[in-house]
């Protein structure tokens, strides 16, 4: 990326506001942008392929209009506006598109994506929705496909020697964030959640080389911030996929310091490492799949699920949790009364914003948040 | 003799409560219009001028209700805080409060000592609240306290079945085309309204035998009378119910005042 005379923080803004532009000066260096929609299709198989993983996000502040002619209005509308954002042009830069067996949205999205708007590369990743030791390998055996397509989509051969150096890369990221994460612990913290959120979204913007470069300047800045903001109440942030900070940053001007979260851009993706001691291709189902928790995956009705958010909860010492979900999200809105009655149990109180990817009443969710964080003082 | 202010401006009425040593020494009630920054201003100077007071005599000020952020001199506080306070302040013993507003309606559960619980707002949809009335009021030409008197009746009335603002306009013209009595349609207008407010209320009423009904809906008698019927608790109303989320904020101004006896 050249050399550049911003620095930490205020570069991750820059990159932030302009994250799109960033990817296309990758393309016009001659890689090839793939992005992937979801989690679940590992970024290291893009990567050690050769080419830059982008993860494909929505605009919250456009409304959906064109992808009406192809969606009906029914289903998620994170979806529905990524590939909004498509059809006007704004993902043109993408040379390939991945699409994982997420949700059902997702899964059908891709056959719609594909016919009306072919990318040169399309894939769609089989993801098992229940966790058992067969459907583990199952999906296993997805990512050699996944390995293989990639492969021969790119002319290459993804050795493992290249696999091993983008896993190293990607837990070298996962280091550095934990690091961050661990900075937040601290009463009042250094870094505020909206900044960790951004920090999060740009590095799923920009190859991991580029990303770990950008959080080492982070570390080395929030480091040497005198300790002493606020004391305020701290709270976890649980939830749908969210790509835009404005809500984050409502949450902690209304007097708040978001410390932690259960969200896929977020602890989920970042608290752990890939373990890759028992084969390259083991510890990515075993991080991707069997370790990662979306309630769009079953693990049975035992509440008990939740106990790593209490965990959480206790780590971060969070008074309050804020939840958002999306419509039409059923993974997500299914879990949400037995969450706020466990966390209840343990008398952590909880508030919900439910949203259809618009943020468009923001000033009603502004008194919500207000109110909620009023009972936690 | 110096007061403190509670200022609650929201998206339909602007209200002002002046709070003494132990009562309220006035309190102003106007439209909110288009500026909520200059409802705030215009009360204000009403309120002053009516009781004779420079801005020195207001000791401190508290603004809540959708409009507080344009206050810039005021503390803020959200309107469900003020509304559990001044509610408290009314009824000592309540637990849950229903405040049905121009645009939302809320519910707040209390704990014994008075602070919140929990809390759930409408989602954005107008349908149960203060606009929703209005509009049906102008189906039938009505100003809301001759629609209010038409519709406080013991029944049900007829079904109106949607929860949508705009539809429930629809179902509502098919009932006056089909000829039906007029004052069975309105009390099907409030039980529609009551039916709605009970689907998020229910979680909190539990097994509580009464609630607290406040919010500038709380003024029409035929909405309170189906809120009764629909959740089966008596139905408290404080006797003016437009102020009293102005009236916490004031309370919660009284408390940032400097004590006199240490004579600040």
């Amino acid at each position: 990326m050249g050399k550049s005379a911003v620095h930490g923080l205020e570069r991750l803004n820059d990159l932030y506001n302009r994250k799109e532009s960033v990817a296309k000066e990758y393309r016009k260096q001659g890689k090839k942008i793939i992005g992937y929609l979801c989690y679940f299709a590992p970024p290291e198989l893009i990567s050690a392929a050769g080419m830059v993983p982008y993860r494909i996000m929505g605009r919250m502040d456009d409304e959906i209009i064109q992808a009406h002619n192809y969606v009906e209005p029914l289903g998620c509308p994170f979806i529905r506006n990524c590939f909004e954002q498509d059809l006007k042009g704004n993902l043109d830069f993408l040379d390939g598109r991945i699409i994982p067996h997420s949700c059902d949205t997702a899964q059908r999205l891709y056959g719609i994506w594909k016919y009306y708007k072919s990318a040169s590369y399309n894939y769609c990743l089989n993801v098992p929705h229940k966790v058992t030791p067969w459907s583990r390998d199952f999906f296993k055996r997805e990512l050699h496909f996944f390995k293989e397509s990639l492969e021969k989509y790119g002319g290459v051969e993804i050795t493992d020697e290249a696999l091993r150096n983008a896993i190293r890369l990607y837990n070298e990221n996962r280091a550095m964030v934990r690091e961050l994460y661990d900075l937040r612990k601290e009463q009042p913290p250094r870094l505020s959640g909206s900044d960790m959120f951004k920090t999060l979204i740009v590095g799923m913007a920009i190859p991991p080389e580029e990303f770990n470069a950008l959080l080492k300047e982070i570390l080395a800045e929030v480091k040497n911030r005198p300790r002493g903001g606020e004391m305020l109440p701290r709270i976890l942030f649980w939830g749908c996929i969210i790509d835009d900070a404005r809500l984050f940053e409502l949450i902690e001007e209304s007097g708040s310091w978001i410390v932690s979260d259960d969200t896929c851009i977020g602890t989920k993706s970042y608290l752990r490492r890939i373990d890759t001691s028992h084969g390259l291709m083991e510890g990515l189902a075993k991080g991707y799949f069997e370790e990662f928790r979306c309630p769009r995956t079953d693990r049975g009705p035992d509440i008990h699920r939740f106990d790593y958010v209490l965990d959480l909860v206790r780590e971060y010492d969070v008074q309050g949790v804020i939840g958002y979900t999306l419509s039409f999200c059923d993974p997500f809105k299914l879990d949400y009364p037995d969450m706020r009655d466990y966390l209840s149990e343990n008398e952590i109180p909880m508030l919900l914003i439910d949203d259809d990817y618009s943020l468009s009443h923001l000033e009603s969710i502004r008194t919500r948040v207000e109110a909620f964080i009023e009972i936690l003082e | 003799m110096r007061y403190a202010a509670g200022l609650d401006i929201g998206s339909k009425s602007t209200k002002l409560v002046f709070l003494g040593q132990d009562q309220i020494a006035g309190y102003y009630v106007i439209p909110t219009g288009g500026n909520s920054s200059k409802a705030g201003e215009k009360i204000l100077e009403l309120g002053l001028s009516d009781r004779h007071l420079g801005q020195d005599d207001i000791s401190f000020l508290v603004a809540t209700g959708y409009g507080r952020h344009s206050v810039e001199s005021a503390k803020k506080v959200s309107e469900i805080s003020c509304q559990a306070r001044g509610i408290r302040s009314l009824f000592p013993e309540a637990v849950v409060i229903i405040d049905i507003g121009g645009q939302d309606f809320k519910v707040i559960k209390l704990k014994k000592e008075g602070t919140i619980l929990s809390f759930a707002m409408n989602e954005k949809c107008a349908a149960g609240t203060g606009r929703y009335l209005e509009l049906m009021a102008d189906i039938f030409d009505m100003n809301l306290n001759t629609f209010a008197k038409a519709g406080d009746t013991a029944s049900d009335g007829v079904e109106i079945s949607s929860v949508c603002t705009v539809f429930a306009e629809t179902e509502v013209i098919s009932h006056i085309s089909r000829g039906a009595e007029e004052k069975e349609i309105i009390s099907g207008i409030f039980t529609a309204v009551s039916k709605r407010v009970y689907s998020l209320a229910q979680r909190f009423i539990g097994d509580a035998k009464s609630v607290v009904f406040t919010g500038g809906v709380a003024m029409n008698m035929g909405v309170a009378k189906a809120l009764e019927r629909v959740t089966g608790c008596d139905i408290q109303i404080p006797a003016e119910p437009q102020i009293s989320a102005a009236l916490g904020a004031a309370m919660i101004a009284r408390e940032q005042m400097p004590d006199p006896e240490k004579g600040d």
